[in-house]
């Protein structure tokens, strides 16, 4: 492969990672700067996704020709040691597969959490806006120590 | 207004920083040369039967290191996962066991009849994913998410009703992932109660036999390939999953009132 291909592709990754940062900093943005406890929900599943894409993309490896990336199985059953040389040879990381796969459902568990506080708190002050909230607490508590 | 100001150009600076860091090699050849020597070994051990003490008797690296090599991991993992599940379900635990009675007969007949089709396929390939999740990419926790989405379809297009006419209660399903909780327990030990019982050496989730310990899941069943107590544990583990959302989305598509109901007589509300 020439040079300029494979410089390409390094600059192609590295775009990659850098949006991934723009994605992280953006939906920080959200979770932190947005007063709408849904936009929050929002912003951190974009947070979490953007997160696992991420972790993925480190156990990835730089393609050469003749190489064919591959999950990391193997589709021999009775395997030689020549098949298990060029499985490792071809297969990507499995770790942050592994890593990702069940942060992908303790994120929907947490996801479904919040869901149902923000379902809550909704149903209690009649709106998701948690600078309303506070102030509707203040009121609250005013009136009760009057 | 500067409150927003300053965010934004911390959030820029944290970029740049980042960006700045990675450009320089803060994480090394991006991407990689090649894949970490840890990985290699993963890799290289998870079906290699001459090196019977340390392989998982599953072709599929990521279920491996999952079920297996990093166990105790996914253990404490799934942990939190129901730790979560728990929490959503105890925040409304009335109304799921307080009987709801709703005259809706759901959506229209065409979309009941394509939603039925759908739903048939969905749990085809939820249960495939998950019964093959040792043999190809997938497994209990996708197979169970996956399997989750036919319930929500349902309770949006058929009503609630449907569920309550099949008698498919809160109590079954709760039923369902406690039991299927406690034999995910259970695999994990099994090798070291067997062990404890008839006097040989025995570890917490064992998979296959080790140098000093001759104790092993079946590799086979027929000729087909089980993986071990990956199969066992990808089983049980999807029908926990399933359940368990379920469960939570049964409750969040309940009905507005029922919700509200919930909340009365309880104080102000912080």
């Amino acid at each position: 492969m020439r040079n300029v291909d494979i410089e390409l592709i390094k600059f192609m990754f590295m775009l990659t990672v850098i949006s991934l940062y723009f994605n992280i900093a953006i939906s920080l943005y959200g979770v932190v700067a947005k007063a709408n406890l849904v936009k929050k929900l929002i912003a951190l599943t974009i947070f979490q996704d953007t997160v696992n894409m991420f972790t993925i993309l480190v156990g990835y490896k730089l393609w050469r020709p003749g190489l064919l990336l591959q999950p990391p199985v193997l589709t021999d059953l009775s395997p030689t040691s020549e098949t298990l040389r060029e499985f490792v040879e071809r297969s990507v990381d499995p770790l942050p597969q592994a890593f990702v796969l069940t942060a992908i459902v303790i994120g929907l568990a947490v996801t479904l959490f919040l869901t149902t506080i923000v379902l809550h708190v909704s149903y209690h002050f009649k709106t998701v806006n948690v600078d309303e909230i506070g102030r509707s607490k203040r009121v609250y508590i005013h009136e009760e120590a009057v | 207004m500067l409150r927003d100001f300053v965010f934004m150009s911390l959030l820029v600076l944290i970029i740049l920083a980042l960006t700045y860091l990675t450009y320089s090699g803060g994480l090394g050849d991006l991407p990689p040369q090649d894949i970490r020597t840890i990985a290699k070994n993963y890799l290289n051990l998870t079906y290699n039967q001459e090196v019977s003490w340390l392989w998982t008797a599953s072709p599929e690296a990521v279920a491996a290191i999952v079920w297996d090599y990093r166990g105790l991991d996914t253990l404490f993992e799934t942990v939190v996962f129901y730790g979560a599940i728990l929490a959503a379900l105890t925040l409304f635990r009335s109304i799921a066991k307080a009987p709801e009675f709703v005259s809706s007969t759901g959506l229209s007949l065409i979309v009941k009849r394509v939603t039925a089709i759908v739903t048939l396929a969905i749990l085809t390939v939820a249960a495939s994913t998950a019964l093959h999740g040792h043999l190809t990419p997938g497994g209990g926790f996708q197979g169970g998410a996956i399997a989750s989405v036919a319930p929500l379809l349902l309770l949006v297009v058929f009503g609630k009703q449907f569920f309550i006419g099949r008698k498919i209660t809160y109590s079954k399903m709760l039923s369902v992932r406690n039991i299927s909780l406690t034999l995910l327990g259970f695999t994990s030990v099994a090798l070291l109660v067997l062990g404890f019982l008839i006097g040989v050496e025995g570890y917490i989730f064992q998979n296959q036999a080790k140098t000093v310990s001759n104790l092993s899941y079946p590799t086979h069943f027929l000729d087909v390939p089980l993986g071990g107590s990956l199969i066992f544990f990808n089983l049980f583990e999807f029908l926990a999953v399933a359940s368990g959302f379920t469960l939570v989305f049964t409750i969040l598509l309940s009905r507005d009132d029922t919700l509200r109901r919930e909340l009365e007589g309880e104080e102000r509300g912080y």
